[in-house]
């Protein structure tokens, strides 16, 4: 078996690796960085941005959200729930690290919000070329691999880690495998960062209360399957709260896909049983929709409009915009909806009545009957089941209608190494595991019990700053621990 | 051939006049994006993200067509080009996709990385939709030509590697180009050669292996899967390539390279190879065991002028068991030049190959045959010696010891009646004339079990006059049996009742009157492994038959190895190395594994041998290269019908013929059915010698 050493071993060289990799080789350490796909970056390719408070990009656009603003948010909106101590650490943090990724090279457009009434925390990548949406994080991972490598972190691809080595209850370091076998890298401290289980029916099943395929149609980006959280809980590790980072899509049809865009607006939302279940106006935020449409029957719900609504979308626009979907036009739509009338589907429903949407959709008749006239009738004056704004008020009149079916999705999963402030990973006694840490989505606690939208780019603003964090804590445990030299 | 200087960003490379910018480069590990571009195809500068500055050319060139000049300096790095490149990019990218989350490829795909390297998000272009439905209706390959972005590698690959050019530009209504199959067939109508070229080349998730064709692992040995599964890693691609050549002798030595009895696997093997086949998604596997019986009967045994034979160490080892794999062990120690004695307790050598699988299956000249070449090499069988100690046998001057004793005790389930007169058990039924046992036949006789073993013995009584019928637990389709046992069985006559429990066995004085049952409505094994059964209510009835045979399952006799440490399921414990707890003896085969196949056996066994010579002081080395090198070609060409192409495989005698004696009933192939046989080999071992694309993280000048 060959063998390799270095200071820090990196388990995963995506967004939060790369982070730990940087920050731990600019403080002298020796980094080895595993990865078990041909390139870096893992799921970050497909993100846009993270957060940043008080960063030099939103004072100048006098965006005024404080860390003390920010921070107070983030536990209202979590309960308390999450680790208050990471929590600071990481706003009070992420200011520096904006600026930290800019300082190698990484370029961002506006920060921005997610949807209206949410604050400007999302700093989105600026890609060479092409508009700062989907994918434009990749241009960060160049960068950020090319900084990496600058500072002589090697960077080991398509090479799985195995699992990790450990000696009277230290971590050691790990058993890697790549073409020619198996390796052995040694380090004074082993920094996880795989990027959850999004890939993984199997712990999706056990560890959430969904199954995927069945009540859970959530992206599943090719080989987080857990790994690192596994070897984790092999070598000790705590299992902390597990969860997907939940969203609604429209199943099957990849998320956020044109097909959605005049479906994801205030109108008529029924259920199964042809009742409304929360005021559309809600639909901006994913995490709230989501949670309404997990308590319903199947965990399966409609958006319902009608010609006079998507003719007067194509005319104006819509009523509701956010971010991800900023650039996809009702053209865009018209395209996919005819491609999916072409080729056959089973989310998109059009009918010449409502009887005939309900035999469509399965949803019952008389209710969705009783439905229709009742929100027809609140048009006139006011919603009084839910209070919805006047403004999204517009009654369904025909003569063709439309339905897309939701259900609960997710952009991947939460949690399941249990870290304490510092991010080092803890046992069931709450006792450090010495030289094991984690950071990333591996080990976000911090979105607990749901996705804090209302401070949008945490996923990646996390995995970057715990990233980091856990580069800096290693290099201190490596100082007080094996400082002989 | 003249070498000249050129330079490369600063870089003064020596470079072959022949070459291109993008060789010398490559050559260099200097990074020039490029997609259109692989090494092992001609190029023809479509996706011109590889433009290059050229000192004295206005314009930039693309570096894979530009051939490299004395005194060329050339730049591959500006924000200008990458300008050039982003548009390029941008233009591919409107034909693609933007959502990459769902693809396989992810992480894994050359664009993607490029949209890394070159910092390109969405295109601003027109943006293409999923638009075109997946193409899934091949069992080996997948296309998704919305992820296409025309770069024609497949096209190139299909064409002027392999010969085969089925592939080709085509456009569709809204006259997008895309890659298509010739007039618009299906690849299997196309004359497909399914050799995986074009999605090995596939630079994007366009073309895909269908999930699961292939395991996850070392590219190398997964795209080889019969190879791969093969437990002694024999070279099947290339013995099945020397029989379609017509060179058997070669063919038979790289068989010998992995394992000795040839000829029994050619008749017995568990065939892990044909459950990976390749094929067997398309119109059937390729019969690669029937191809092996083949190549080893006509073996003239021209290998052995090749085979290693090392010079005597002075070190004895002592194996205890003749099966397949006592005796490969054996074999491979006696060649490593240590002295080894064989201890069998039974009169004849070969463990289960003569004394458990039947004459009709494997007859026992053939496995003698076999023993007689390991014998050929040093190796002591002494037969009729049961060991019944191991600290003796060391007492006698053995350097190692290796127990190999398998799992010949056949196991009696605890019901009332088990232990009646006409109550056998599976392994004592089979070698009762090798012991001597005196077992008187009856005209019904009921066995109990739903594996291989039960059907040799249901099969044997078959042979010994008497009506048979197999119970057993495992539902229609669930048997362990091999899929032929079962039919040539039920062409026997033999009855098989599924999904029953057994409640005792019913007596009439003594004498076996049936077997009670109860119906099973399913059954699962608890995280213990311990079997909970679902019964149907009310279904308890008895199959009569006068004498029982229980073939549930055999276990290891180690009643002699006192000393030995076993396994929570009573089997041998031994380390990495074979070795067990105690100093100097290794153990091997069924004894440690439970039952298992003979290529099982044979492969653990050329480990443990290997482990003992590395402790009795040698270097472990048992591999040998007996058959010659075959050069791979890897232009295969047209072949019609290829797709559909069926070959014969063995034949069975028919039944008339075979139910009353135990003369081998399976006919292998003819030299012609061989090669035809072999020929339908879709040759899984040319794609990994494609060359793997590098990514740009992977260059030392990116």
């Amino acid at each position: 078996m060959r063998e390799m050493e270095a200071d820090v071993i990196i388990v995963g060289g995506g967004a939060s690796g790369l982070a730990a990799a940087i920050s731990a080789a600019e403080q002298g350490a020796e980094v080895i960085v595993f990865e078990k796909a041909n390139t870096t970056g893992g799921c970050a390719n497909m993100a846009m941005g993270l957060l940043g408070v008080e960063t030099k990009l939103q004072k100048e656009r006098l965006i005024d959200c404080t860390r003390e603003a920010a921070f107070q948010k983030f536990m209202d909106y979590t309960h308390w729930r999450s680790d208050a101590r990471l929590v600071k650490t990481y706003i009070d943090q992420s200011a520096s690290t904006i600026e930290w990724l800019e300082d190698m090279g990484v370029k961002f457009a506006l920060p921005s919000k997610y949807f209206l009434g949410s604050e400007a925390t999302w700093h989105i990548v600026q890609p060479k070329t092409g508009a700062p949406g989907l994918r434009a994080a990749a241009t960060m991972i160049k960068t950020m691999t090319d900084r990496a490598e600058e500072l002589g972190v090697k960077i080991c691809l398509e090479s799985p880690i195995q699992r990790l080595i450990k000696d009277e209850g230290e971590v050691i370091g790990v058993v890697a495998k790549d073409k020619d076998g198996d390796i052995e890298a040694y380090g004074s401290a082993v920094i996880i960062a795989t990027g959850g289980f999004g890939d993984s029916p199997e712990f999706i099943k056990k560890y959430t209360e969904y199954e995927w395929g069945k009540d859970l149609f959530s992206y599943r980006i090719p080989g987080l399957t857990g790994d690192g959280i596994s070897m984790a809980w092999e070598a000790g590790a705590a299992r902390d709260r597990m969860d997907m980072e939940l969203v609604f899509f429209a199943p099957n049809t990849g998320g956020y896909a044109p097909i959605e865009l005049p479906f994801r607006q205030p109108n008529l939302f029924v259920n199964l049983d042809g009742e409304r279940f929360f005021d559309e106006a809600v639909v901006e935020n994913p995490v709230f929709s989501v949670n309404s449409i997990t308590r319903q029957k199947n965990r399966t719900v409609f958006s319902i409009l009608d010609e006079s609504i998507m003719k007067e979308y194509e005319k104006n626009g819509l009523d509701l915009v956010n971010v991800v979907t900023s650039n996809i036009s009702m053209d865009d739509f018209k395209q996919e909806m005819n491609d999916m009338i072409k080729n056959g589907n089973d989310v998109l429903f059009i009918a010449d009545s409502i009887e005939e949407l309900a035999e469509q959709t399965g949803i019952d008749k008389e209710g969705l009957i009783k439905t229709f006239n009742q929100y027809n009738e609140s048009c006139k004056s006011t919603d009084k089941l839910f209070n919805k704004n006047p403004k999204y008020l517009k009654p369904l009149v025909g003569p063709k209608y439309y339905a897309l079916k939701f259900a609960p999705s997710a952009y991947g999963s939460l949690g399941g190494i249990k870290i304490n402030y510092n991010t080092e990973v803890v046992d069931n006694d709450d006792k450090v595991i010495p030289g094991l840490f984690a950071a990333g989505t591996d080990a976000n606690s911090i979105c607990n019990p749901d996705y804090v939208f209302v401070l949008p780019g945490n996923t990646l603003g996390f995995a970057v700053n715990s990233g980091r964090m856990a580069g800096t804590n290693a290099v201190q445990y490596i100082k007080e621990n094996f400082s002989e030299e | 051939m003249s070498n000249i200087k050129i330079t490369i960003d600063g870089m003064e490379l020596c470079a072959d006049e022949t070459k291109t910018v993008m060789q010398v480069a490559e050559e260099a590990d200097i990074y020039i994006p490029h997609l259109c571009h692989h090494k092992d195809l001609h190029d023809v500068g479509g996706c011109r993200l590889c433009v290059v500055d050229i000192q004295g050319k206005e314009e930039a060139q693309t570096a894979c067509t530009t051939k490299v000049q004395p005194g060329m300096i050339v730049k591959t790095k500006s924000e200008k080009l990458d300008e050039m490149r982003r548009l390029s990019m941008e233009l591919m990218l409107a034909n693609h996709v933007d959502d990459c989350t769902t693809c396989p490829k992810y992480l894994k795909c050359e664009l993607q990385s490029l949209i890394q390297y070159l910092g390109v998000s969405t295109s601003r272009l027109r943006r293409t939709l999923n638009a075109v439905t997946v193409d899934t209706g091949n069992p080996l390959i997948v296309r998704d030509l919305n992820r296409c972005v025309a770069c024609g590698r497949c096209v190139r690959a299909c064409r002027d590697i392999r010969g085969v050019g089925i592939l080709e530009f085509a456009k569709n209504e809204e006259e997008r180009t895309y890659v298509g199959v010739k007039d618009n067939l299906t690849l299997e109508n196309a004359n497909c050669r399914f050799c995986g070229a074009c999605v090995e080349v596939c630079p994007t998730g366009a073309l895909q292996d269908k999930a699961g064709v292939f395991k996850e692992g070392n590219r190398n040995d997964v795209l080889v899967p019969c190879k791969n599964e093969c437990p002694a890693g024999i070279n099947v691609p290339k013995y099945v390539r020397f029989i379609k050549e017509g060179n058997y002798d070669e063919a038979a030595a790289v068989i010998r390279e992995k394992a000795p009895f040839p000829k029994s696997l050619g008749l017995v093997c568990m065939r892990f190879c044909e459950s990976a086949c390749k094929r067997s998604g398309l119109n059937g596997a390729v019969s690669i065991r029937d191809l092996k019986r083949f190549a080893s009967e006509v073996d003239s045994y021209k290998w052995k002028e090749r085979a290693f034979k090392k010079e005597s160490t002075n070190k004895k080892v002592a194996v205890i068991g003749s099966g397949p794999a006592g005796l490969t062990a054996a074999y491979y120690l006696a060649k490593l030049g240590h002295a080894v004695d064989v201890y069998e307790k039974l009169p004849v050598a070969g463990g289960m190959l003569s004394a458990g699988i039947p004459d009709y299956r494997l007859p026992r000249e053939i496995v003698e045959s076999e023993i007689d070449l390991i014998r050929e090499v040093g190796v002591n069988i002494l037969t009729n010696h049961k060991v019944d100690s191991i600290a003796k046998l060391k007492d006698q001057g053995y350097d190692a010891v290796l127990v190999a004793v398998g799992t010949d005790k056949g196991v009696r389930i605890p019901i009332p009646g088990a232990n009646l007169k006409d109550v056998h058990v599976n392994i004592d039924f089979l070698r009762k004339d090798v012991t001597h046992l005196d077992i008187e036949m009856k005209k019904t006789v009921a066995v109990l079990g739903g594996g291989n073993v039960a059907f040799d013995c249901a099969r044997t009584a078959k042979r010994l006059g008497s009506e048979v019928i197999v119970v057993c637990l495992e539902g229609e389709g669930k048997m362990t049996a091999s899929p032929e046992e079962i039919e040539e069985a039920r062409e026997e006559g033999i009855q098989i009742y599924n999904n029953r429990t057994f409640v005792k066995v019913d007596e009439n004085d003594g004498k076996v009157t049936g077997i009670v049952c109860r119906e099973v409505e399913d059954f699962h094994f608890d995280e213990n492994k311990k079997l909970v059964l679902n019964i149907k209510e009310d279904s308890e009835h008895t199959i009569p038959a006068e004498m029982i045979i229980f073939a549930t399952g055999q276990k290891a006799d180690l009643d002699s190895f006192g000393e030995l440490e076993l396994s929570q399921r009573g089997l041998v414990s031994i380390n990495d190395s074979y070795h067990t707890n105690i100093e100097g003896v290794f153990a091997v085969g069924d004894a440690v594994t439970g039952t298992a196949s003979v290529i099982q056996g044979i492969a653990g066994a050329r480990k443990a041998a290997s482990n003992i010579d590395i402790y009795l002081g040698g270097d472990g080395a048992i591999e040998e290269e007996l058959s010659v090198e075959q050069p791979l070609d890897p232009n295969i060409g047209l072949e019609e019908g290829f797709s559909h192409k069926e070959c014969s495989h063995y034949s069975c005698v028919p039944v008339e013929e075979r139910i009353h004696n135990f003369d081998l009933m399976t006919v292998g192939l003819d030299q012609e059915s061989a090669k035809c046989e072999a020929s339908r080999c879709l040759q899984c071992d040319l794609r990994p010698k494609l060359t793997k694309m590098k990514f740009w993280t992977e260059y030392k000048v990116k």
